[in-house]
């Protein structure tokens, strides 16, 4: 059995729970014939891809729902190879670009030009253009999105290009300009509350209310997040009655007891200690700026009023350095070292500097 | 006693200005006395020490008392050397120096410069010579030495430390916060000294052990005056065969000058205290190890003061010297002159035979020649150094054509008659090309070389080298008989103009018949990997100091040159054992004076210095050691951002490793910065221009905050290798496997990579993982039911496991699943199909093995039938939809499931 989240995932735009005025805009586009390029933007769990994906069945029909996977190799200029995974059905193809590290514009340039050099040969095809679907734009390097400028001018006739990114601050204003700014905002509460009590419906239980605004709390708006974790408590009291302890996933348990090491103890030693986890946690696949976040909200939470909006202040500094450089580590490191530095120096009512 | 503080005071007040020229003199040493009286000015040194007796007594108000001393400051100078006796300097100082202790008056003002780092540990009042408020001006000799009589008693029980103090305290300066000062001189006025010398020493225990307020105070206090200090002007080799040991931070010099003071007077410096060690000279902060030292062999201990006053008033060459040594030393020079003799008398041999062989021809006039030709070893026992390695040239060569009628089968003695040709290599400078010509001629070969000089193409050697067994003129113009020994010199050196000259020369070897010598300077080059097989490898290596320095000593007095012998040494140690490049320099310096003395050599030496590699680590320990930016180092920016060019990509690493606090801040900030300029560095724009703000910002500046001696840094081992290449490893592998789990992933699953750790990894773990741990085996079904229907294989499942952070550590829940229950899992997994996305690129080239999905249940599939039109032969079990999956695979490799069907199942 899959998850709940995919098995009740929402295949039309019909079907979607909440933002319907976004629903009926997406709907009418489609329809329209002039379909333009899109940039969804919005954050993770508020259904950027599920809209995506209904667009295109609006657009195609239910062909595009027979996906399948191709893996591509690309040459760099270096003759290094770049193997790219490629999702795509007969009407559309989605790439994730970051794959390839630094060479991102390469695949953009290769892969755009042939498919938008190639036309539409499915005569029955509801649409004479194909949709290239391009995950994480928000991570394309400055090289890759000037690529991918003319091309997407040049190539209309072919193409449709749909970008799906976090923020549209990481992406170049021509981009931008080029492309119908659609939001997915993240659902309020009641459209949460709404979306889970259906799929308790659909799975055929009876999710009672508090339960429910609870999970929601503690889901920060992430709807993926907040139905794993519904199927997750679901698995843990089949009756969600009694105390429900919402299990937190492992690498944000391991980020607070960072968090509380660094203000338990401010020693060189410690500092130390931290670095070996930020390593593990950064190998462990977390994004840095995640792992920064989740700390430092857990250290906000500890310190004294005095020093939470120093300590937030820096995180926003080391934040922006570490997307600049290259070895997040430092970063990371160089924070814990000022807060430890603000909290010991806060601590003993003294000011060094 | 001489009492001299009457005359003193002017002396003292006029000096002021003189002195700073002099300073500077010496800190660039480029003046041209050889010991160079300087007066001196103390600024910051008395703040520092008047601190740190403070500092004893109460350290609460350090800050308080630092800021007073400051003030105070201005007032300088204790000068011993007025322009106008030069002429006998060392003596004066020490009048002066005595005389002061006798009256022990503590004087405010003038504050005399003390060893800071030793005054912790010997304070003996020190009274500079000033005229102000002497409490008790005329003490008198009784009393003085009284006093050191019993302070050296305290100091005895103190341990080994005090006891060099006790000896040569009176040298020993210390100036002392006024008030202090004069509460103590009352108390030696009254108490005659030892009461004094013993509460003193009583208040300073509890300092001895570094701790990291003193160790801040200490930087807070800044610089302790560099070249605050006389070196008193010593009679010549004075300190001749005696072995120092330098420990810690000397308040005036740096330990290298230090180092090259004691060089200067004919002594030895060596780097660990041993039961040789004649004398140990402490500094602050001095290596707990070596202090063990210290106290196992019993040795001597000097101050920065008591090192200087030896200088001073040791008795020059010779006369302080054991008749041993002496002996030594004259037979030494017997010899040379003996082995400057014999040359002479070879030289007029050689050319009277060549008069009398060349006739007409000119005779070359020896004098006109290089020194490296002129000097050459004639004989094996003139080469410095490597003599196993010559002797078995030697008879290699000689046995060689015997080794050749064998067919090069026998061994022989060292194992080299197996070879036609040898490999020399060894660094620059140190007999290798000699050697090989030596040894040629000896063994009765005419040597025939062929250098970089000589174009050594495939072609070229082939043709030039077409030996025959009679004798033909080659190419190259040469005669080649049986007897003949090619010599190829410089074999790394062939390069682009010498194409396939190696392999060729390769080829030459084994087929060779005269025995051939190759030469080069790096063993491990990748040119000479050919090589490797065929020629024997011999490796040269520098000879030591000691060796070189009696062949060329020999040769400078035969030149009638007066170079004494720690000039020599300094010259061989800076050219690094390169003899030739020893030859050369005194060849320069002849042509200009028939003397060198120790700065000029200094000097030279420096000019023609080479540059070595270090290690990282070195080069770690260099940077965050304590002398790279403590007060006395002379290291300028340059300097040390020469040092993170050694090796510009592991430094910022290796300097993030170690941290303070404190200053860990700051630091952590600037490598930070250093970071942001990588990126611009390494970026798309490539700023190489900006490496120099990289060394500042990312090595030298962190370093600057944090450096200091290993224990404060986080523990003794607190240096290692960089966990981040290692860790940025795991990184990049564990998010190319989580990049295959997404890919699995993505057909049911709209998440990016991040989501899928973020969310799906934890929500998926209690329903794949989990099970196992709860359940053992008889989860297994179900958990290969949630895996198929995620397209997860057992690969994900591992990658799923070892991506757990904490309790889900992958460690943790491996152990935690019984290895029946593995077992059973793995056993139960491979022995039935799964379903696959995808197939990867790379596996395109073998067969595959899984060829559908069975057991995916999937109602919603159930709908699946509009295409499913060709069955898959192989399987047997398709209820429903593998077919697609199987012709695909087989046909393009990419394939999918089909998800169709869901949609319709659902509505």
């Amino acid at each position: 059995m899959s998850l709940w989240v995919d098995q009740y995932r929402p295949r039309s735009l019909e079907d979607l729970h909440y933002h319907q005025e976004l629903s009926t805009r997406l709907k009418s586009l489609a329809s329209s014939g002039d379909f333009p390029h899109m940039l969804f933007y919005g954050p993770s769990g508020a259904g950027k891809k599920t809209r995506i994906t209904c667009t295109l069945r609006q657009l195609f029909g239910p062909g595009v729902e027979k996906l399948k996977i191709d893996q591509r190799v690309f040459l760099s200029p270096s003759k290094r190879k770049l193997e790219i995974n490629v999702v795509q059905s007969n009407f559309h193809i989605e790439i994730t670009p970051s794959e390839a590290g630094n060479y991102d514009r390469v695949v953009i340039q290769e892969l755009l030009k042939e498919i938008a050099q190639t036309q539409q040969v499915d005569l029955s095809a509801k649409q004479r253009f194909k949709v290239v679907i391009i995950n994480e734009a928000d991570s394309l390097s400055r090289d890759a999105q000037a690529a991918l400028r003319r091309t997407m001018e040049k190539y209309m006739s072919n193409m449709r290009i749909i970008l799906c990114a976090n923020s549209t601050s990481r992406l170049i204003a021509p981009i931008k300009s080029r492309c119908l700014l659609m939001r997915v905002a993240a659902p309020s509460a009641e459209d949460m509350q709404t979306v889970m009590q259906h799929v308790s419906r659909r799975v055929g239980f009876d999710l009672p209310p508090d339960v429910a605004s609870k999970i929601i709390d503690d889901s920060g708006g992430n709807l993926r997040k907040a139905i794993l974790c519904l199927e997750a408590l679901k698995m843990q009291s089949p009756d969600l009655s009694g105390s429900l302890t919402i299990a937190k996933p492992d690498w944000e348990t391991y980020c607070q007891k960072v968090a509380d090491l660094i203000i338990s103890e401010q020693t060189p030693a410690r500092v130390m200690e931290v670095r070996q986890k930020f390593y593990e946690l950064l190998s462990h696949c977390i994004p840095p700026t995640v792992i920064l976040k989740t700390v430092a909200d857990r250290v906000v939470e500890r310190v004294d009023e005095a020093i939470k909006a120093d300590v937030m202040h820096w995180a926003a500094v080391y934040e922006v350095r570490m997307r600049t450089g290259s070895k997040k580590i430092y970063h990371l490191e160089a924070w814990v070292v000022k807060v430890m530095s603000l909290y010991k120096h806060f601590f003993y009512g003294m000011d060094f500097d | 006693m001489v009492d001299d503080s009457d005359d003193e005071p002017s002396t003292a007040k006029k000096t002021p200005a003189p002195a700073k020229p002099r300073k500077s003199a010496l800190l660039s040493s480029s003046d041209d006395e050889t010991a160079p009286k300087k007066s001196t000015s103390v600024p910051a040194k008395k703040a520092r020490a008047s601190l740190s007796a403070k500092m004893d007594v109460d350290s609460d108000n350090e800050q308080p008392q630092r800021s007073a001393q400051k003030r105070k400051k201005p007032s300088v100078l204790l000068s011993d050397s007025s322009d106008d006796d030069g002429d006998q300097p060392p003596t004066k100082k020490k009048a002066v120096v005595t005389s002061s202790t006798s009256k022990s008056k503590p004087k405010p003002k003038p504050r005399v410069s003390m060893p800071a780092k030793m005054k912790d540990d010997e304070d003996f009042i020190m009274s500079s010579d000033d005229d102000e408020k002497l409490v008790a001006v005329t003490s008198d000799e009784d009393e003085s030495i009284k006093m050191s009589v019993v302070s050296k008693a305290k100091a005895k029980t103190k341990g080994a430390a005090k006891k060099a103090v006790a000896n040569d305290n009176e040298d020993e300066p210390i100036s002392k916060p006024k008030p202090k000062a004069k509460a103590l001189a009352k108390k030696v006025k009254d108490e005659d000294g030892g009461a004094e010398s013993k509460s003193k020493g009583t208040t300073t225990e509890g300092s001895k052990k570094p701790n990291w307020a003193a160790l801040q105070a200490a930087k807070a206090r800044g610089p302790v005056a560099p070249g605050s200090k006389t070196v008193p002007d010593g009679e010549e080799n004075c300190l001749l065969g005696l072995a120092f040991v330098f420990t810690g931070e000397l308040s005036s010099f740096s330990r290298d000058e230090a180092i090259d003071i004691a060089k200067r007077y004919g002594g030895r410096v060596v780097g660990q205290p041993s039961s040789k060690t004649d004398f140990v000279v402490l500094g602050e902060d001095a290596g707990p190890s070596k202090l063990a030292a210290i106290k196992k062999h019993g040795l001597k201990t000097l101050s920065e003061d008591e090192f200087l006053n030896l200088i001073a008033t040791r008795k020059g060459k010779g006369k302080g010297l054991d008749e041993k040594t002496k002996k030594k030393m004259e037979k030494e020079q017997e010899a040379i002159k003996a082995a400057a003799k014999e040359m002479d008398k070879k030289e007029k041999e050689a050319m009277k035979e060549a008069k009398a062989a060349g006739g007409s021809s000119k005779v070359i006039d020896p004098s006109s020649q290089l020194w490296t030709t002129r000097y050459a070893p004639q004989s094996l026992k003139d080469i410095c150094g490597n003599k196993a390695a010559v002797e078995k040239l030697e008879l290699w060569l000689k046995e060689w054509p015997q080794s050749y009628k064998s067919g090069f089968k026998k061994p022989g003695k060292h194992g080299m008659n197996m070879f036609r040709a040898v490999l020399v290599t060894g660094s620059p400078g140190i007999g290798k090309t000699t050697s090989a010509h030596l040894c040629a001629k000896l063994a009765g070969y005419t040597p025939i070389e062929l250098n970089a000089s000589d174009t050594r193409s495939k072609k070229l050697v082939e043709n030039g080298m077409n030996i025959k067994q009679h004798s033909t003129t080659n190419s190259m113009g040469s005669m080649i008989t049986d007897r003949s020994c090619l010599i190829m010199d410089e074999v790394d050196g062939m390069s682009a103009g010498d194409r396939g000259g190696v392999g060729a020369l390769n080829a030459l070897i084994k087929k060779s018949k005269i025995p051939i010598i190759c030469i080069a300077n790096d063993r491990q080059a990748q040119k000479l990997k050919p090589l490797m097989s065929t020629t024997f490898s011999l490796s040269f290596v520098k000879p030591q100091a000691s060796m070189v320095r009696s062949r060329i000593m020999s040769i400078a007095y035969r030149e009638k040159m007066k170079i004494p012998a720690n000039v020599i040494d300094q010259l061989i140690a800076g050219a690094q054992s390169d003899i030739r490049q020893v030859l050369n320099m005194l060849s320069t310096v002849k042509l200009r004076s028939d003397s060198l003395t120790f700065d000029e050599g200094k000097e030279l030496s420096k000019m023609n210095e080479k540059y070595s590699i270090m290690s990282p680590f070195d080069l770690t320990s260099k940077i965050l050691g304590p002398y790279l930016f403590s007060h006395t180092a002379r290291e300028t920016l340059s300097d040390k951002m020469e040092l993170y060019f050694q090796d510009h990509s592991f430094m910022p690493l290796f300097i993030q490793e170690l941290k303070m606090l404190q200053l860990m801040d700051k630091a952590a900030s600037s490598i930070s910065d250093g970071d942001l300029v990588d990126s611009l560095i390494h970026g798309p724009e490539q700023h190489w221009s900006l490496m120099p703000l990289h060394a500042v910002c990312s090595t030298i500046r962190p370093a600057s905050f944090v450096y200091g001696t290993g224990a404060h840094y986080g523990g003794p081992n607190s240096m290692s290798f960089p966990q981040w290449l290692g860790q940025n490893s795991k990184q990049n592998k564990l998010n190319r496997q989580l990049g295959d789990v997404q890919v699995r992933m993505r057909l049911k699953v709209s998440g990016d990579k991040h989501e899928i750790r973020q969310s799906y990894i934890p929500a998926l773990h209690p329903h794949i993982v989990g099970p196992l741990v709860e359940e053992g085996s008889s989860a297994v079904d179900k958990i290969i039911e949630r895996m198929d229907e995620y397209f997860l294989s057992k690969e994900e499942w591992d990658t799923i496991v070892e991506l757990g952070v904490g309790d889900k550590k992958d460690e943790l829940i491996l152990k935690k699943i019984p290895a029946a229950t593995k077992t059973a899992f793995t056993k139960k997994y491979n022995s039935s199909d799964h379903p696959i996305p995808f197939h990867k690129a790379t596996d395109l080239g073998k067969a595959p093995k899984k060829l559908a999905a069975e057991q995916v249940p999937d109602l919603e599939e159930a709908f699946d039938f509009d295409e499913a039109v060709e069955d898959a032969s192989e399987d047997e079990k398709n209820k429903k939809d593998p077919e697609d999956i199987a012709n695909d695979k087989l046909i393009q490799a990419s394939k999918k499931k089909a998800t169709t069907g869901k949609v319709k199942a659902k509505k």
